[in-house]
């Protein structure tokens, strides 16, 4: 298994991965919360940017409404945990099979009758705006008023309940992101990710050899579902509140996609990378503005929206494609 | 036995380890000795002044400039103010929150948005620092045995509980009441939630009133014609209302332009108090009730904070987003003061204590339960009268008297 995973990475590339791994496991011993917070978010968007990548960037299928998948993962462990006492980890099973049940339904009315391209992006929109609307009325999990998980000042980690500090949240996020890393490394390398490959070049062309293409984009989009439900739990637990409105938004799914696109769509990389920059160069921008003393709202997204600009315009396959061709890394689709 | 290492330096881990704790004890030490300093108290503020909540964000941090000379003359510390911005974004919200905290926030205050506020109470209350809450109704947030987390506002339930207190308030003074009422609510989270809580809510009250219609729109309508055609022909007396700014505003101009006069205009959310309202509609923007957290205009501290708004901001009246976030860090002044300390946990006691009556609000002034809620806060009946916010109810915050029916569109001149 290991030895499939590093099969035809370049042994510059491991030394890196190593790297950035061992700098990644020691971040708790020298950085602070605030450092750590941040990390958390890097991690929780490479994560959702490597779920979602699975779909548009290995699969070519351009959804836009991942974020009911965070929702329901969110709302479906929440909800077991409120009122039944269900541990996450247990609960988790739920959230991954109801939103990959989800992501099966919108799959099955769009593959099977041809809905693709942005009609298909726009289906997505429309059922994450359908769970919203739906979650907005469901008094169950507290309606458009919100759901709150009980919180209190732990004094240890409990991390079969994930209730705990920062620390234990950092490991179990950056546990995820290198599982879905390593998920997605061999998946790509595998016959799946091959079909998956030829889908998304040349739909026509892949199902003329005689890859049953609706299938493969079922697992996609199952796959995804439930990689980004996953993600869900963590949010629900990690901020303890959900509210229909902040989980389903549009903005949420925008925000899942951004990293990928700035990283490099397609690439294993590209997620972590992305996030990497977004985060980074959002926080480094407020530093900038504080250090400037330019306490001015909203300034901080003008520069962002220019940096980001720059990026697009300068490196449209995305950043990460550029760093590993001058790295001598590997190839553009790493 | 597990040997010690030692490296070329000679330093053993023992060593170090004991080195470490000497270092962390004179840091500490020298933490306390600052706070004995009597400095000015770091005070991190959170509000959403960018993204979806920006216009509230930013109304709510007038509150914050006009309380630091407001505090000089109480004879209140001096508080060293620290904004963040939240970005109406809980992730940001949170992280925020550290970074206050690890730049040597001493207490936070914010911020606003419910969610938001229940990210940054969770960092607040790991890390033992006092978060005064200045706006946020979800009544979980101060149900979960905190410590450290104390609110200022009243709760989703005790806004709607006041607003058909002082509604019956109002009916029976002027002896004028509606038999009928359609019930308009904007479709959106806080609009859906108002409208459950209502419908909860009003049976309790035997209100003298029906609701014969619910009608539902998108806050994000650009035109309400046929809302407003479809309430005025059920023949109901009033507009019960849970709406936004913009369409408050689409709303008053159908009514103005289908010649419907309803004898009170009864708004249970914002939109209908606000400057903007007032100034777009002027003459027409009379008359509408609102049912809202307040200030009492008789407080001595409410007409200080009023004159001082009005220096620094000309042409801007002042409301909930002002006097709750000026109260949220008068709660932090008062503390550090009765305190003498920027010890978090005394703080913390302090505030515990509170009981602050010389205050803005409405209600016998600020205190907290144990569960760090002010649960004797009373909202107020607002109307708008010559471009000016009138407070009609409760009577003993009241500086006017309720004009019900409301004068006709039609004769307004």
């Amino acid at each position: 298994m290991i030895a499939r995973m590093l099969d035809g990475v370049p042994g510059r590339g491991l030394a890196v991965l190593a790297g950035l791994l061992a700098v990644l496991l020691a971040a708790p011993w020298v950085a602070n919360d605030y450092v750590l917070t941040v990390l958390i978010i890097v991690l929780y968007s490479a994560y959702t940017g490597q779920a979602w990548n699975v779909m548009m960037g290995f699969a070519g299928q351009l959804s836009l409404g991942h974020a009911i998948y965070v929702g329901l993962g969110g709302y479906a462990a929440a909800a077991l945990y409120v009122h039944f006492g269900v541990a996450p980890w247990l609960g988790l099973v739920a959230a991954v099979a109801i939103a990959a049940a989800c992501g099966a339904v919108i799959g099955f009315l769009a593959f099977r009758f041809g809905v693709g391209g942005v009609y298909f992006a726009i289906l997505t929109i429309a059922f994450a705006e359908f769970a919203r609307i739906g979650f907005d009325h469901f008094r169950w999990v507290g309606a458009s008023s919100g759901f709150f998980l009980p919180v209190a000042n732990y004094t240890r980690n409990d991390l079969w309940n994930l209730r705990g500090d920062p620390t234990m949240f950092y490991y179990v996020m950056l546990a995820l992101t290198v599982a879905a890393f390593a998920i997605c490394h061999v998946l790509l390398k595998s016959r799946i990710g091959y079909y998956w490959q030829a889908i998304r070049e040349d739909e026509v062309a892949a199902r003329s050899l005689g890859i049953d293409t609706f299938r493969y984009k079922m697992y996609a989009i199952v796959l995804s579902a439930g990689m980004t439900a996953v993600a869900g739990v963590f949010f629900a637990f990690y901020y303890n509140n959900l509210f229909p409105e902040q989980v389903f938004h549009i903005s949420r799914s925008i925000e899942m996609i951004l990293g990928p696109i700035i990283g490099g769509i397609g690439t294993l990389f590209g997620p972590l990378v992305g996030a990497l920059l977004l985060t980074g160069l959002s926080e480094a921008m407020q530093e900038l503005l504080t250090a400037l003393r330019l306490d001015v709202p909203g300034a901080k997204q003008v520069f962002y929206g220019l940096c980001l600009l720059v990026v697009v315009m300068a490196l449209p396959g995305g950043v990460w494609p550029w760093v590993a061709g001058k790295l001598g890394l590997t190839g553009p689709r790493s | 036995m597990i040997p010690t290492t030692t490296n070329s330096s000679g330093l053993t881990r023992r060593g170090f380890a004991v080195g470490a704790g000497a270092a962390g004890l004179l840091a500490t030490a020298a933490g306390d000795f600052a706070r004995a300093q009597g400095g000015p108290l770091k005070v991190g503020v959170l509000l959403p002044r960018s993204g979806a909540q920006a216009g509230i964000g930013q109304d709510c941090q007038r509150g914050v400039e006009l309380a630091p000379a407001i505090f000089k003359e109480l004879g209140l510390p001096e508080l060293a103010i620290m904004n963040a911005d939240t970005e109406t974004n809980v992730e940001v919200a949170r992280a925020r929150a550290e970074k206050l905290i690890s730049d040597g926030a001493q207490l936070l205050v914010g911020a606003f948005d419910s969610g938001q506020t229940t990210a940054i109470a969770q960092v607040a209350e790991q890390k033992g620092i006092p978060f005064v809450i200045n706006i946020a109704a979800a009544p979980q947030i101060t149900e979960q045995g905190y410590k450290f987390v104390f609110r200022n506002f009243p709760t989703a339930a005790m806004i709607l509980s006041d607003a058909f207190a002082n509604q019956k308030e109002l009916f029976e003074a002027t002896g004028v009441a509606p038999k009928s009422v359609v019930f308009m609510h904007v479709n959106d989270t806080f609009g859906t939630s108002m409208q459950q809580g209502i419908n909860a809510v009003l049976p309790r009250f035997s209100m003298p009133y029906q609701i014969v219609e619910q009608i539902a729109y998108d806050p994000t309508a650009r035109d309400l014609s046929v809302e407003v055609a479809k309430a005025k022909a059920t023949g109901a007396q009033a507009l019960l209302l849970v709406s936004r700014l913009n369409d408050a505003i689409l709303i008053t101009r159908e009514l103005v332009k289908q010649r419907w006069s309803p004898m009170a205009v009864l708004s249970m959310g914002p939109g209908w108090y606000e400057d903007q309202y007032l100034k777009t509609l002027g003459k027409l923007s009379d008359g509408p009730m609102s049912f809202v957290p307040w200030y009492d205009p008789h407080k001595r501290l409410s007409k200080q904070l009023e004159a001082a708004l009005a220096k620094a901001y000309p042409g801007i009246n002042m409301n909930t987003n002002h006097v709750f976030t000026f109260e949220a860090l008068l709660v932090a002044a008062d503390a550090y003061k009765r305190a003498r300390s920027s010890d978090p946990k005394a703080l913390a006691d302090a505030i515990r204590t509170t009981n602050i009556t010389d205050n803005v609000s409405i209600g016998p002034g600020i205190q907290f339960n144990d569960k760090g809620q002010n649960d004797k806060l009373k909202n107020a009946a607002i109307q708008n009268r010559g471009g000016k916010l009138l407070t009609i109810a409760p009577k003993e915050a009241s500086n006017a008297k309720p004009e019900l029916p409301m004068s006709a569109y039609d004769r307004r001149g």
